[in-house]
């Protein structure tokens, strides 16, 4: 497809399913992930130009008899769609999807959502001064973005799959069996996630990708909160944890990425009508949470030069930095 | 074989310094970035060819001392490595531990030094 082709194909596209006359302009490529691509372009809606992200799913073929690609939650771009509509629903400042593809369309899986403004980069909202009073309250942010993606009911969502605690600790196991991975360091946290996997517990909607780097932020907060493909229904206090990891503090001292304190978070989860959070609970998901991304980092970084790329490389060698961080949450160190 | 000269550190600190001091400034964007992260790799392989052969001495003594008999370090590490997996050695066993926090901060040595101070 040449590049005037995709784009009236775009504009046709938003046309049908947004407003006409749905003029195409200012089309650019911003990322090209391994499971979609996302691009910016603003279209004459209705008299108005606005703002809008068309996100592809990657036309790459998932191996099925991968063991690894078939246990780990991943959405289809439709169920993606749905269940940030559900969120939106739900007050969750999640993309607001404006179409989602059809085969009419011709420009494979996918959806449009209305492009908000703001920075994604961590480590800008770090450091930069104009982001100061967002940084002070984004950890209360999130706590009451987070009850309200947990109140999201799961009837409206029901392909979301069900993942106890215990089986994303063994969907880790197979990955680093898959890969014949075999570190003391690795061994110990997997067994360490296994003996302490919480068995009793709630079922919600889940995002799973809930930390810095996947918000949109303004000097105002946090505005949007992307990345919902691999949403599933599960233990609510994964996501509490996962925003601690050490490794999306991006080089930030305070615990909930970087920016806030535990305290804060919490406080605001169970005050927006979350669960009462038991921090002993949610630190098992931020150590699952570090031996997840370590086996990440040897997935990502292992699969030789032609794959990988220098950038991957550099990736491969970051695996022992959640290992560490792990050994020091449960010796309490940290 | 006769050593050569000017041997492999000094050769990959002039490729580092190259990189670093003289093409970074002229590039920007997607090669400024790639650059940063090249420069980054070359610099972990230094640390590598300095420390490694230290580090090993001693990680295959701690083995030995962990496992309870000789071998090569890798298979050692194996041998560990499933003992832990099978329950054959408590989690909690201080010398384990040990082991796990020193090898882990010998890697972290070469991989990203400043990840232990911070």
């Amino acid at each position: 497809m040449s590049s005037n082709d995709f784009a009236d194909r775009l504009s046709i596209a938003v046309a049908r399913h947004i407003g006409s006359p749905g003029t195409v302009h200012d089309l650019q490529r911003l990322t090209g992930g391994a499971n979609k691509t996302t691009w910016s372009f603003d279209a004459i809606v209705d008299g108005a130009r606005q703002p809008f992200i068309l996100q592809l799913a990657s036309t790459r073929v998932i191996d099925e008899s991968n063991p690894v690609a078939a246990a780990s939650p991943h959405l289809t771009a439709e169920e993606d769609a749905r269940l940030m509509i559900a969120a939106v629903k739900a007050n969750v400042p999640a993309p607001r999807v404006r179409a989602i593809l059809e085969p009419a369309d011709g420009l494979g899986a996918g959806y449009v959502t209305e492009r908000v403004a703001g920075e994604t980069l961590a480590t800008r909202i770090l450091r930069e001064e104009r982001y100061a009073s967002a940084r002070a309250s984004m950890a209360t942010q999130c706590g009451t973005i987070l009850a309200a993606i947990h109140r999201i009911p799961l009837s409206e969502v029901p392909f979301l799959k069900l993942l106890e605690p215990a089986e994303h600790v063994a969907v880790q196991r197979m990955i680093a069996d898959y890969h014949g991975f075999r570190l003391p360091a690795l061994e110990l946290g997997l067994r360490w996630a296994t003996e302490h996997a919480p068995k009793k517990v709630r079922r919600t909607v889940v995002h799973g990708d809930f930390r810095a780097g996947n918000f949109i932020v303004g000097e105002d907060g946090i505005r949007c909160v992307l990345d919902w493909e691999i949403g599933q229904s599960g233990d609510p206090m994964q996501d509490l944890g996962w925003v601690c990891v050490k490794t999306w503090r991006f080089g930030g001292k305070k615990p909930v990425g970087g920016f806030g304190t535990r305290e804060d978070l919490f406080a605001a989860y169970e005050k927006a009508g979350g669960y009462s959070v038991d921090p002993g609970h949610v630190r098992f998901w931020e150590a699952h949470g570090s031996v997840k991304w370590a086996i990440g980092c040897l997935s990502l970084g292992t699969r030789g030069v032609e794959e990988n790329g220098i950038e991957r490389c550099a990736i491969g060698r970051r695996i022992e930095e959640p290992l560490w961080d792990f050994l020091n949450l449960i010796e309490g160190r940290d | 074989m006769p050593k050569s000269m000017p041997d492999a550190a000094t050769m990959l600190k002039a490729a580092i310094k190259y990189l670093e001091e003289e093409l970074m400034p002229t590039l920007e964007g997607y090669h400024r970035f790639q650059t940063r992260v090249t420069v980054n790799v070359l610099s972990t392989v230094g640390r590598e060819l300095e420390l490694r052969d230290g580090q090993a001495q001693s990680e295959r003594a701690r083995l030995v001392e962990l496992v309870g008999h000789e071998g090569d370090a890798e298979a050692l590490s194996r041998e560990l490595a499933e003992r832990i997996r099978s329950g054959a050695i408590a989690l909690d066993d201080p010398a384990l531990r040990a082991h796990v926090r020193q090898s882990l901060a010998d890697a972290l040595a070469i991989n990203n030094p400043k990840w232990v101070t911070r």
